[in-house]
């Protein structure tokens, strides 16, 4: 038998498994593939959740801000530390020390300081970015060789032009690594954001429907919340082939 | 950026003075910064119901310190057994899908993916499922840690060199014999990584799961002071549960280094 048939058949198992059970357990508690898939139905022509698409393009949004902030303090906090030995040495432990406290420690705090809405998710997505973002540009300028940014500058190239034809080159691996990783956390930090608390987004959607065990609409959101998530995770591996592509 | 090494004689005192005045600027910018937010705090620019100054939550911390360590044993208590859990399942697993190359290719992308999701589209399930309390921070916590670890021990062990192992075999060494004299101690640095890892998602999942359902723990305690909006309490534990998963960490990182210089590693 062909590997690709063995996991075809563990699928397969896995549902049929899943519906039997599912229609033996407390249907509160077990939602079968056959009453998923209706709900499913119900949830992408807007019956159970009407506002469902602005609750997704608020998601999507507070993703999107809530990253474009992480790259950017990232890649500034990264430089720094990276660029200057004293700043990296001093500062670098200090970063390596906060990125292993589990982040969801500082989610009351940002609660408490931006509110319920959109801002502390952004927050919280920005924090749990920010942290694998600003350690990849440190790492992959330490591991820039140096002699040939020496070489480089003796034969006059600028800061700029060392940057872009010795350094970033030299980096871009790790960098775009570490962009990818910083938009899975993202995403992770916006959506347990809406879970924990929050009044709109898909992670508010899933808490109202198991807060009043709408267990099969749940399992939709979830469906649909993942397929957001893959989606998202599929163009920044297609960005990583290209870089990966580019450096070779 | 340079890649000189002073002479070797005095490298060892050069590197302490320089070691120690890192020391010196890291507890002076956090002694600038606790310091300019206290300024700030008391010429009124931030409103203490949000931003409490640093003086405050020190004298915080007594009023909530019973609560909060209390709370902290709690959550450390969970935190042990979904790490206990996490290993055991991890290292085992790893073992078994490392090794034998059928499981590994049919179940090795699922092991991935199942790594890869967000737990926290599972989590309203797992307390519908189990309640609320002890057990679904400990399932939750060990839902966590497991996959890291399981991840890379199933990497590690593949990778087990095989010229060993052939000559293991050479040698006449049962399958008992190979797994512990060959393979197990090929892949303990891994399992040591693995591990350093494992704390923290477990740790993450069960403070993740008082937040969301809890009726004890840290989580909890956190949790309830922001919806009371007590911020110089709140800051106070939070610096509270966060010194202690650092001194965790640092203190598997310093097992971790005596380890590896115990068994030869020059890295």
């Amino acid at each position: 038998m062909s590997v690709a048939l063995i996991r075809v058949v563990i699928v397969a198992v896995a549902l049929g498994a899943w519906e039997v059970f599912g229609r033996l357990g407390n249907p509160l508690l077990y939602v079968p593939p056959s009453a998923a898939l209706p709900a499913l139905g119900r949830l992408l022509t807007l019956q159970s959740y009407p506002e469902l698409g602005e609750h997704l393009l608020l998601t999507l949004r507070e993703i999107a801000v809530a990253y474009a902030l992480a790259i950017a303090a990232g890649i500034g906090v990264g430089a720094a530390l990276g660029l200057n030995r004293v700043v990296g040495r001093t500062y670098g432990p200090i970063l390596a020390a906060l990125y292993a406290v589990p982040a969801v420690v500082w989610y009351p705090s940002l609660m408490l300081f931006f509110g319920l809405d959109a801002a502390s998710k952004i927050a919280f997505g920005f924090l749990l970015g920010f942290f694998p973002i600003a350690l990849a540009v440190l790492a992959g300028i330490r591991q820039v060789n140096a002699q040939l940014v020496i070489v480089a500058r003796a034969f006059g190239a600028s800061g700029i032009t060392v940057f872009r034809k010795v350094m970033l080159p030299a980096m871009l691996f790790t960098l775009v690594g570490g962009l990818r990783t910083g938009l899975a956390l993202t995403v992770i930090g916006v959506i347990v954001g809406e879970v924990l608390g929050a009044k709109a987004g898909m992670g508010s959607l899933i808490n109202h429907a198991y807060g009043l065990f709408r267990t099969a609409d749940y399992v939709a959101l979830v469906v649909v919340t993942l397929l957001l998530i893959v989606a998202s995770d599929a163009v920044a591996g297609v960005v990583e082939q290209r870089a990966r592509r580019w450096t070779e | 950026m340079d890649r000189v090494t002073p002479p070797p004689a005095r490298s060892g005192q050069l590197r302490s003075e320089a070691v120690s005045r890192i020391r010196l600027l890291q507890l002076g910018s956090v002694a600038l910064l606790l310091g300019s937010w206290e300024a700030v705090a008391r010429l009124g620019w931030v409103d203490p119901l949000f931003v409490p100054a640093p003086s405050a939550v020190a004298s915080a911390f007594f009023r909530v310190g019973a609560l909060a360590m209390a709370g902290l044993g709690d959550t450390l208590a969970k935190t042990a057994v979904a790490y206990v859990i996490s290993v055991v399942l991890g290292v085992g697993g790893g073992l078994v899908l490392g090794s034998i190359r059928p499981v590994r290719q049919a179940v090795n992308p699922f092991v991935i993916a199942l790594y890869g999701m967000p737990k926290i589209l599972v989590l309203p399930w797992i307390v519908l499922l189990l309640g609320f309390g002890t057990l679904p921070a400990v399932v939750y916590g060990a839902i966590h840690g497991v996959f890291p670890i399981l991840v890379l021990v199933t990497g590690a062990v593949r990778d087990v060199d095989h010229t060993l192992l052939m000559v293991g075999r050479a040698f006449g060494a049962r399958r008992r014999q190979l797994y512990w004299k060959v393979v197990l101690p090929a892949i303990v640095p891994t399992v040591l990584t693995g591990m350093r890892l494992g704390i923290v998602f477990c740790l993450l999942g069960v403070l993740i799961v008082e937040m969301f359902a809890g009726v004890r723990g840290m989580g909890h305690v956190l949790g309830s002071l922001a919806n009371g909006f007590q911020a110089p309490e709140l800051f106070a534990a939070t610096a509270l549960v966060s010194t202690a998963s650092i001194v965790i960490v640092l203190s598997l990182d310093a097992l971790n280094d005596r380890l590896s210089h115990w068994r030869g590693d020059t890295r």
